[in-house]
């Protein structure tokens, strides 16, 4: 049963439109990467699933909902949590704010928020010897630890990841995508839009390769790898040195 | 000394007065960036509403101070209702254009406000009921009314109200999250329109509590009141760090002081001279006023 | 997209000019004075512009201007029986010096505070003029004489406003050339960006200054004609609203835009006349309009197009001598010291983390040296050291045997160091063309009255300025793109125009910092080619990057970053080996994360 449905979506900046009519499914238990270069259209992609960007055409649907005009809190609250590009923290505020704002949703059950974000902090022990912090002062990796346990507060449905990895050394990269995985493993379905292309066809299950709006190669991840049109276009040059 | 004293309480209510309506400048500066120059007016109707409901409750002869209540939510009611139109109907369309277009905008919605109540209530003066008189008591030979102790202490509760509701409550967590990054609180599923509503309610709410009190204070209300309580209050945000509340409360009564002193010791003509120059020479050596934090920019 | 000004719009212009020349001819003395008044409104809003449209500073005491203008021409006049005509350098004087006053304490000022601190500037000129005697207090000052052209009183309205018209066309002329030259580029990269043109070369505060200096200047011509129109002037017409209604015409216009804001001066000063019959009701109609307008066109009546300077054509600059970038930095370059710079025990606290301590290192001339490490190591905080960005809190850099800290940024730009961001910060709203010209004007040497004026020495000048940015940008694969809108352009593209523009100022020393984060390995790849070329022209390159692969391949030496201190330095194959450096960053690349199996479920520990 296939979690997030998305047929010939189409989106746009003014005149400009960036997705020409992309088909993209994403079920329980998998880790579905997207990739491509910059411009390609993957943020769109992702900002429109949330309510962030408005649907131009085309369907969405999340567990048999169409999420097609509906505003991003409302998506928020249909089980769609999105981990913005560059974490987007709320940087004044502690880390223990921006926890309690993922829950904003269940703020008439203080009791049980109070206890998802003790398990966050059983996540991320580092979060919790800094709960007071200001989020703003956390390193990158920290930051990044915040931005995603705050997307897990609500349990989603579908977890929504854009460049989890950006500006992260590959220590705090792989530890997150460890974590990912366990997500994975435990039924959560996954959306990645990553860079880094060899490491992400590693933990994902299948893959949609996004060139210029368009989906140019789809399928398994293991067989993305392999593919001679992907090498050649995304994992060519300087990556294959 | 008892000079000191009545000024001290005569700056202090004042300064009430200005706190009241700084907090609304602030909040709206902190939460959409945008400078409301039809604040000031909105205080202004919040002053008129409040006499059109004392005046028709006066026919009834209820206590006074149940009508004085009754004003008071009525107005604080109908004018954050105001505020709530106006942000719906001039600034919201425009919240992703060019600030200065919104800004264009505001001293319209002012302009507006101002040539409203001129058209329905005329240009002259307005005459608030007498209520309370100048009672009073005398400490250290200065004359204190009541009524500028009851402005004092509501406008300290209502200041310790605001300021509980927007660090321990979910809603003002929420304001404080979408001044920092409208998109990511979308993501939290906070309803950012909602909010941005709720903010201008209160900031209007208590604008129109300034208004009746400085009704009751004064006695007299015309349609530009609001300019130079409106230009004092932003001021006041404006010395005390934009954007930040308890520095909205602390400016107010800054400038509620200073005016009360300039006044008193040199000469109510040079007053606006004065605390300008007190908020240039506070900006030069502090650029984000008194409380703002400095903003760090990463490159 | 045309780079130059459509044909229309100054085929428009001149017809306007010729309708309202003849307008005297025409109608009567009511009609004619209202044209005077639009005509005033339209120096002020002129002068106002180059503040708020051309720099994007908030200035809501503009009035104040005005009034020093008007009073001082009536305080002249009146008192020591100056002419008009003397009267005016004075009232420029004083109007420019009070531009100076009002400028410096706001320069530092963040924008919105500006709002507040030119408004209560306004006030205080207001209230001064209202108490003192000698400014006749409240009634003002009467018996202004007229100004006097040949022997002849200049008193009839027509005249008058022949006269306005005439103070109009210079200070539209003023305000052209301004917009074309360095200065109006300057203006227009600070209202895009003020740090970014400050870390380009931009001197930003002396540029604001200027904005506001010129403007005060434009608004207090527009005083000395106002107070000759009237003969006498009182504190009444230098009020708040006044200056409001100046600050309406110029965004309502379009705030750049040269034709909006004298669309706007007429509509604003027009409007109200047109609308008198509604009597008690015409301030209200007047303020809804207002709204509406600005929510039907947010950004004016006839917005800004983008600035005007056009490319030379490819076949042209290179026509132009010395225009060949090489050539140009061996030359700088040439008999330099082996040692370009030196980081001597540099440290940054902010708030008391250590975010650099104590970090020493050389950079040799004609090197690719790269500084790698996690985030968060310090890297960039080492950049802003080095830029002028930051002040070091100990330690010093050492350029030429000379210190750099302290320096304000585009002063060390000056000295030969340029950089890029790690974000992308072009001024979107100017061409690809004018991005690299902001990025050299600061080596333009030509004095700016000569370039505004246009003396054909400095219009050679010019032209081989235009050449040589024209031939940066064919440098880095952006020639045929000069006349786009820098926001517009692809994401690699912005890339490459980034680093144009730091080339342009032709530095010894460039900083990239992470220019491939975002790229696809394609636009890598030729990343790497480009910094070998800018390396091959003479300038040295410190890069600070992520990527493993561009930065083995590229460099000549890497220096290894972790938590603020330098842990290693050495050539690519030495770091590669280093047992701390792979401990500390590389990690065990190759390997695929194991942890996915370790600690209790996540979710299921979620009632």
């Amino acid at each position: 049963m296939t979690l997030l449905v998305v047929e010939g979506l189409r989106v746009g900046y003014g005149k400009v439109e960036v997705l020409h009519g992309i088909d993209i499914t994403v079920g329980p238990s998998e880790i579905v990467a997207l990739l491509g270069s910059n411009g390609a259209g993957k943020t769109t992609t992702l900002r429109a699933l949330s309510g962030l960007e408005p649907i131009r055409g085309g369907g969405v649907t999340l567990g048999g909902t169409s999420l097609v005009g509906v505003p991003a809190h409302r998506i928020a609250a249909m089980g769609l949590a999105h981990v913005p590009e560059r974490r987007r923290l709320f940087a004044p505020l502690s880390v223990e704010e921006n926890l309690k704002l993922g829950g904003y949703l269940m703020r008439d059950k203080p009791a049980e928020l109070k206890q998802r974000i003790e398990i966050m902090y059983g996540l991320f022990p580092r979060l919790a010897e800094r709960r007071l912090q200001l989020a703003g002062t956390l390193s990158g990796g920290e930051q990044q630890m915040v931005a995603i346990a705050r997307a897990l507060i609500l349990k989603p449905r579908l977890l929504v990841l854009d460049e989890p990895s950006m500006g992260l050394a590959p220590l705090i990269v792989r530890s997150i995508f460890g974590i990912v995985r366990r997500l994975r493993d435990e039924g959560m379905a996954i959306l990645l839009v990553e860079q880094n292309a060899r490491q992400t066809l590693r933990i994902a299950d299948r893959a949609y390769v996004l060139e210029n709006g368009d989906i140019l190669v789809q399928g398994a991840a293991s067989a993305l790898a392999q593919d001679p049109r992907v090498q050649a276009a995304y994992l060519g040059g300087v990556a294959a040195a | 000394m008892s000079e000191f004293i009545q000024l001290v309480i005569a700056g202090l209510t004042t300064g009430s007065f200005y706190a009241l309506v700084a907090l609304g400048y602030t909040m709206v500066y902190g939460i959409v960036r945008l400078i409301n120059f039809a604040h000031g007016d909105i205080f202004m109707v919040g002053a008129f509403l409040g006499w059109t409901v004392l005046t028709t409750l006066a026919a009834t002869h209820m206590p006074w101070g149940i009508g004085l209540l009754i004003a008071l939510i009525l107005s604080m009611i109908l004018t954050g209702g105001l505020g709530v139109a106006v942000e719906r109907f001039a600034y919201q369309p425009l919240l992703s254009a060019p600030p200065l277009s919104i800004l264009i905008t505001a001293l319209g919605v002012s302009l507006a406000l101002e040539n409203g109540v001129l058209l329905i209530f005329g240009p002259g003066f307005n005459t608030y009921p007498q209520l309370i008189g100048s009672a009073g008591f005398v400490l250290g030979g200065a004359h204190i009314t009541f009524i500028q102790v009851g402005i004092i202490i509501l406008s300290f509760l209502l200041m310790a109200g605001l300021y509980l509701f927007v660090h321990h409550t979910f809603i003002g967590t929420a304001m404080r999250a979408l001044a920092v990054d409208r998109d990511a609180a979308r993501l939290m599923g906070i309803n950012v329109e909602r909010v941005i509503q709720i903010t201008f309610f209160l900031g209007s709410s208590l604008a129109a509590v300034a208004g009746v009190m400085e009704g009751l204070y004064y006695t007299e209300i015309n349609f530009f009141m609001g300019f130079i309580v409106g230009l004092r209050a932003f001021t006041a945000a404006v010395l005390g760090g934009i954007g930040n509340i308890p520095g909205a409360m602390a400016g107010g009564l800054l400038i509620g002081l200073l005016e009360a002193f300039s006044a008193g010791y040199i000469s109510s003509r040079w007053t606006d001279v004065i605390v300008f120059l007190v908020l240039i020479g506070t900006l030069v050596v502090k650029p984000t006023g008194l409380f703002g934090e400095r903003v760090v920019e990463r490159m | 997209m045309k780079p130059t000004m459509p044909i229309s719009a100054a085929s428009l212009g001149v017809a306007a000019l010729a309708v309202a020349a003849v307008l005297p001819f025409l109608c009567d003395n009511y009609i004619v004075d209202v044209a005077l008044t639009i005509v005033t409104y339209g120096i002020l809003a002129l002068g106002l512009n180059i503040v708020v449209g051309y720099a994007g500073l908030l200035d809501l005491g503009y009035a104040a201007f005005f009034a020093i203008g008007a009073y001082t021409t009536a305080l002249l006049e009146t008192l020591l029986n100056f002419n008009f005509w003397e009267t005016i350098p004075v009232a420029l004087i004083l109007a420019g010096v009070s531009g100076i006053i009002i400028g410096y304490p706001t320069l530092r000022l963040r924008s919105d505070y500006l709002a507040i601190v030119t408004l209560g500037f306004g006030e205080i000129v207001r209230i001064i003029a209202t108490n003192l005697n000698i400014t006749g207090g409240p009634n003002g000052i009467y018996g202004i004489n007229p100004a006097n052209v040949l022997g002849h009183d200049i008193t009839a309205p027509k005249a008058i406003y022949a006269l306005g018209l005439v103070f109009l066309v210079i200070v539209l002329v003023l305000v052209l050339r301004l917009g074309q030259s360095r200065l109006g580029r300057a203006w227009t990269s600070l209202r895009e960006d003020e740090s970014a043109a400050e870390a380009v070369g931009v001197p930003t505060l002396r540029v604001k200054m200027l904005a506001y200096v010129i403007g005060a200047l434009i608004g207090g011509l527009g005083g000395s004609l106002f107070a000759a129109r009237f003969g006498t002037i009182d504190p009444t017409s230098f009020t708040y609203a006044q200056s409001v209604t100046i600050l309406i015409i110029v965004v309502l216009g379009g705030r750049g835009s040269i034709p909006g804001v004298l669309l706007g001066a007429i509509i604003v000063a027009g409007l109200p006349e047109a609308l008198r019959f509604l009597n008690l009701w015409r301030e209200f109609v007047f303020a809804i309009a207002l709204i509406l307008l600005m929510l039907l066109r947010p950004q004016g009546l006839w917005p800004a197009r983008l600035r005007r300077v056009a490319a030379p054509s490819a076949a042209a600059a290179h026509h132009t001598p010395r225009a060949e970038p090489a050539a140009q930095v061996a030359e700088a370059t040439a008999g330099e010291p082996e040692m370009l710079l030196e980081a001597k025990g540099v440290s940054r606290v902010f708030g008391g983390l250590k975010a650099v301590s104590d970090v020493a290192f050389t950079v040799h001339r004609g090197e690719i040296l790269s500084i790698i490490g996690p985030n968060g190591a310090g890297k960039t905080t080492v950049f802003n050291c080095l830029t002028g960005v930051l002040v070091p809190s100990a330690g010093d850099i050492l350029w030429d045997g000379r210190s750099l800290t302290r320096l304000a940024p585009h002063r060390v730009v000056a000295r030969g160091l340029a950089r890029t961001f790690q974000g992308i910060r072009l001024f979107d709203n100017m061409t690809v063309f004018e991005n690299v010209l902001v990025g050299m004007d600061h080596r333009f040497r030509v004095p700016l009255l000569a370039e505004l004026i246009g003396l054909p020495s400095a219009r050679r000048d010019t032209g081989l300025h235009y050449a040589a940015g024209r031939n940066w940008l064919e440098f880095v694969g952006l020639g045929d793109k000069a006349g786009l809108r820098a926001g517009d352009l692809p994401y690699g593209d912005q890339r490459r125009l980034e680093i144009a523009r730091g080339l342009a100022g032709q530095p010894r020393l460039l900083l990239l910092d992470e220019p491939a984060a975002g790229m696809n390995p394609t636009e890598k790849q030729s990343l790497m080619g480009l910094i070998r070329r800018i390396r091959d022209l003479g300038t040295t390159v410190l890069l600070i990057e992520h990527d493993m692969l561009l930065v083995m391949g590229v460099s000549d030496r890497i220096i290894v970053m972790d938590r603020g201190q330098i842990i290693a330095e050495g050539p690519p194959s030495a770091i590669q080996a280093n047992p701390r450096v792979i401990e500390a960053y590389l990690g065990t690349e190759e390997e695929v994360e194991d942890d996915g199996s370790l600690g209790a479920p996540i979710l299921g520990a979620m009632a």
